[in-house]
């Protein structure tokens, strides 16, 4: 898979403002729901071109989700979003009964997900969404790991009927793929690096750290690693996962989330039942975040254990410990 | 004021619906028949009445949605949903089992989500709080598209404990959905208890006006009142509605009414054939407004209305089918602005096939005409004109006259059966015993030919008789002397539903004891029977009763 050479950034809630212009002008059924966030979420985009198509309630996220769930009933495409601290996180149980029970066709996009949230604290920072959602019955998962995978996953959503929940990252991400690169496929992840010794399974912003991680292992220590984009937490593709098991032994997983319930528990899932190897997990050590201003992102990473250094040295000591 | 819903048509669904619903529950063990019997009228109003919909083609676009918000009265629901052709009657009896498309809460029916439902059901609730958000999601939707479907949302007032609730409440305004009509099912009962000692939520008229809502508040169990104000509400433009229906919980079987106990408890089965008993049972006590004093009308009806009257009897009389005149339609128009009780009218005239008319456009809900003066062809042809109208058609039988066997033919057409127990002509006549007879007779025959229309008791009724007439079959008390003879007619009126009370507990106890239950009954059944064990001659008996 060819992936964009040099470094670029971009920044997932421009790209998923953009995408929900474009398909609103090919689909007049669709319409947004926000909650005092949408100047935030780029849906505001989406407000100013088709004014009578964005309804904003307000600081109100039940009631978000539940108007949604509404306009679904009534034959629209439905895509509702906010702050991922508070929605899914003040209203799992809307979501549970109201859309995913009955299989409404809302889309529910949020931002700010993980710890890269700035300097707001713990209290903003989700890292039990990924968790909650893919236990939900007809719940489907996705985690783009930059704005060119926001705008092609979010057509592919848009036309899939049925609920989904897909979380954005608040920072300008590294480019991971290219304007040549566009298949996405719900249930599927990405190859984008080919490897024989280890794999590392990302989701989000993590993608573009093992990326890094993946390079810099092959330079210093000769370590071939495979990388995935897993950006289908659910449903997930087993195939890949199984693969990679097979060809390479060991899977590293990393994601901006507990390391209870995410990714990481995804892939040992599906490995355990198929073809049982080391699956080691990275993910944010079941505590609480902190604040951080954007230029300390880096150190705020490296604190909480999700830098491309700390993917290195967990690939190092695991296979290590392999060998033993 | 006025509505053409063929009122006791209507009032038999409903009755009907409680059936239903009791049977299921009883047979399912578990279910919640106080908010199922605190919303039948409301939903009955909604499904048997108001909101366009088509059991035949549950996905019709056109439709007006019902959001059922408080979904725990489920069983009520699905009872609805029974009589207005969705399901059929039996399947309520396979509400909360495995396996059943009735589920403890109602689950949306789509494509995507066929099981566990049926189609109309459009809303899968259980968790409180969320329905009116639903509503203005479906309303908000509906409104942009220029669409003119009509929203729906029943919701509880336990249920408004739920913030979300109020997030609501505040948004339906700002988007201007007057498509969107709540309806508060006012129960003042909730799970653990009445719902100003768990949760206050008085002044709930004021909160809602505060929301920028239009508010309308009515009893809620006062089927006329319901659609008088979702007809009102229709003409509110830009703005939300809820209509605050004071309910009360359980209502229609006494024990469960307003007895938090109630809230979720299935009753034996064995009790079911009694709560049946007791369903079919309602009184409904209607004054003749040309008893007591002469004054006007206008004032007997307000009286009537005070005192808690169900329907108005207006005799009418022309001076040749019966000596004397009294009025006609023209007054009849005058009555139908001051109130929305249903209007039985009696027309004791000749030739009612020519006058019919005046009496569908002065707004009457119940017409009533001789079968002395009616040849079969024209009641076929009277009949048609009222069903056409909504307006529940009744035939009259003075006492010397039999039963007229043409009747039979016609049985599911005709809402009121009444058996004259006086010559008609004048007010203030006294009951004659032996039209007692006839009404048993009477009542018996028409049974069993399937008739399921009411029978009226008209001539003479006061406290003296009532239980007699009420043995007899009879269920619609006509009471001219009875209400107007004296001067307190509040205390008239509360003395002729305490007699038909007593004649009720006395036909419940019989029937207990028959199935073998009485004591069990009477131990369900203590705090309404203490307060008339004197009459009912119980009183060494409830005391035995622990």
């Amino acid at each position: 898979m060819q992936l964009s050479n040099e470094r670029k950034v971009s920044d997932m809630r421009s790209a998923y403002g953009d995408a929900l212009v474009q398909l609103g002008l090919l689909d007049p059924n669709l319409v947004c729901v926000g909650a005092d966030t949408t100047e935030s979420l780029k849906t505001k985009k989406f407000g100013d071109k088709f004014p009578k198509r964005l309804y904003n309630v307000g600081i109100a996220e039940a009631n978000l989700v539940s108007i949604a769930a509404g306009l679904a009933i009534a034959g629209k495409t439905v895509f509702a979003s906010t702050y991922a601290a508070f929605l899914p996180g003040r209203c799992l149980d809307q979501i549970r009964n109201t859309i995913c029970y009955p299989f409404l066709n809302v889309k529910l996009i949020v931002s700010h997900a993980g710890l890269t949230v700035g300097p707001d604290g713990a209290s903003h920072q989700q890292i039990e969404d990924l968790s909650v959602m893919r236990t939900i019955p007809n719940m489907r998962v996705l985690v783009p790991s930059d704005a060119l995978s926001v705008k092609f996953l979010i057509p592919l959503i848009a036309s899939a009927e049925g609920p989904f929940y897909m979380r954005l990252a608040r920072p300008a991400s590294d480019e991971v793929y290219n304007e040549n690169v566009n298949h996405f496929e719900i249930g599927k992840g990405s190859i984008l690096r080919e490897g024989s010794d280890t794999t590392i399974v990302a989701c989000g912003l993590m993608v573009s750290q093992a990326l890094k991680a993946a390079e810099a292992l092959m330079a210093e220590h000769g370590i071939s690693c495979r990388v995935i984009d897993m950006y289908s937490i659910k449903p997930i593709d087993s195939q890949l996962i199984y693969k990679a098991a097979v060809d390479t032994g060991l899977l590293v997983t990393i994601e901006e989330h507990n390391i209870i319930g995410g990714l990481g528990s995804a892939v040992s899932e599906v490995v355990s039942e198929n073809h049982p190897v080391y699956v080691k997990r990275i993910g944010i050590s079941d505590t609480f975040g902190e604040s951080a201003r954007d230029e300390e992102l880096d150190s705020l990473l490296d604190e909480y254990g999700l830098s491309f250094r700390q993917i290195m040295d967990v690939v190092m000591k695991t296979r290590r410990k392999i060998k033993k | 004021m006025g509505f053409r819903m063929r009122y006791l048509d209507l009032k038999r669904k409903v009755r009907d619906v409680r059936m239903l619903a009791i049977e299921g529950i009883a047979e399912a063990g578990s279910g919640h028949p106080g908010a199922s019997f605190s919303s039948a009228e409301i939903m009955g109003a909604l499904y048997f009445h108001k909101m366009k919909h088509d059991p035949n083609h549950p996905e019709w676009e056109d439709r007006d949605y019902f959001i059922n918000s408080k979904a725990h009265s489920a069983p009520g629901f699905y009872a609805i949903m029974a009589i207005a052709g969705y399901i059929e009657s039996d399947e309520v009896k396979t509400l909360r089992k495995m396996g059943s498309r009735l589920q403890g809460h109602p689950v949306r029916f789509s494509k995507y989500q066929q099981q566990h439902s049926f189609p109309g059901i459009e809303y899968s609730g259980g968790s409180e709080g969320i329905g009116l958000s639903v509503s203005i999601g479906i309303a908000l939707a509906k409104k942009y598209d220029g669409k003119s479907n009509r929203i729906f949302t029943l919701i509880g007032d336990g249920e408004s404990n739920e913030g979300q609730v109020w997030e609501a409440a505040m948004s339906a305004p700002k988007f201007r959905l007057d498509n969107l009509v709540a309806i508060l099912d006012r129960n003042k009962i909730q799970q653990d208890g009445f719902t100003e000692e768990i949760m206050p939520l008085d002044p709930v008229r004021d909160k809602w006006m505060a929301f920028n809502w239009n508010v309308v508040e009515v009893d809620g169990h006062k089927i006329e009142q319901l659609i008088d104000a979702l007809n009102r509400v229709e003409r509110m433009e830009d703005k939300p509605s809820i209509i605050i229906a004071n309910t009360i919980k359980g209502n229609g079987i006494k024990h469960m009414a307003n007895n938090p106990q109630w809230h979720g408890k299935a009753p034996p089965r064995k009790h079911i054939p009694i709560l049946i008993e007791e369903l079919q049972s309602e009184v409904m006590i209607a004054p003749s407004i040309i008893a007591g004093e002469r004054e006007n009308y206008e004032e007997k009806v307000r009286k009537a209305e005070r005192g808690g009257a169900d329907l108005i009897h207006l005799d009418v009389m022309d001076g040749l089918f019966v000596p004397n005149k009294t009025f006609f339609s023209d007054t009849i128009r005058n009555l139908r602005k001051i109130t929305s009780l249903p209007f039985d009218a009696h027309l004791m005239i000749e030739d009612p096939i020519i006058h019919v008319q005046d009496y569908i456009d002065a707004r009457c809900d119940i017409i009533t005409v001789h079968s002395e003066v009616c040849k079969e062809s024209e009641f076929i042809e009277i009949n048609e004109k009222l069903l056409k109208a909504g307006i529940s058609p009744g035939i009259a039988i003075n006492p010397d006259t039999p039963v007229p066997s043409w009747i039979y033919e016609h049985l599911d057409t005709i809402d009121v059966v009444i058996i004259m127990s006086v010559n008609p002509g004048f007010a203030g006549q006294k009951f004659i015993p032996e039209t007692l007879s006839k009404m048993i007779g009477a009542t018996r025959s028409l049974r069993q030919h399937g008739y399921r229309g009411y029978i009226e008791a008209d001539g003479g009724i006061d406290a003296t008789n009532l239980q007699q007439v009420f043995d007899a079959g009879a269920r619609i008390m006509v009471a001219g002397n009875a209400v107007y003879g004296s001067a307190d007619i509040n205390l008239n009126m509360i003395q002729l539903r305490h007699k038909a009370n007593v004649s009720l507990e006395r036909k419940l106890l019989e029937l207990a004891t028959a199935k073998g239950i009485r004591d069990d009954w009477m131990k369900t059944r203590k705090h309404i029977l203490i307060p008339l064990a004197n009459e009912l001659r119980i009183e060494d008996e409830l005391h035995a009763i622990k």
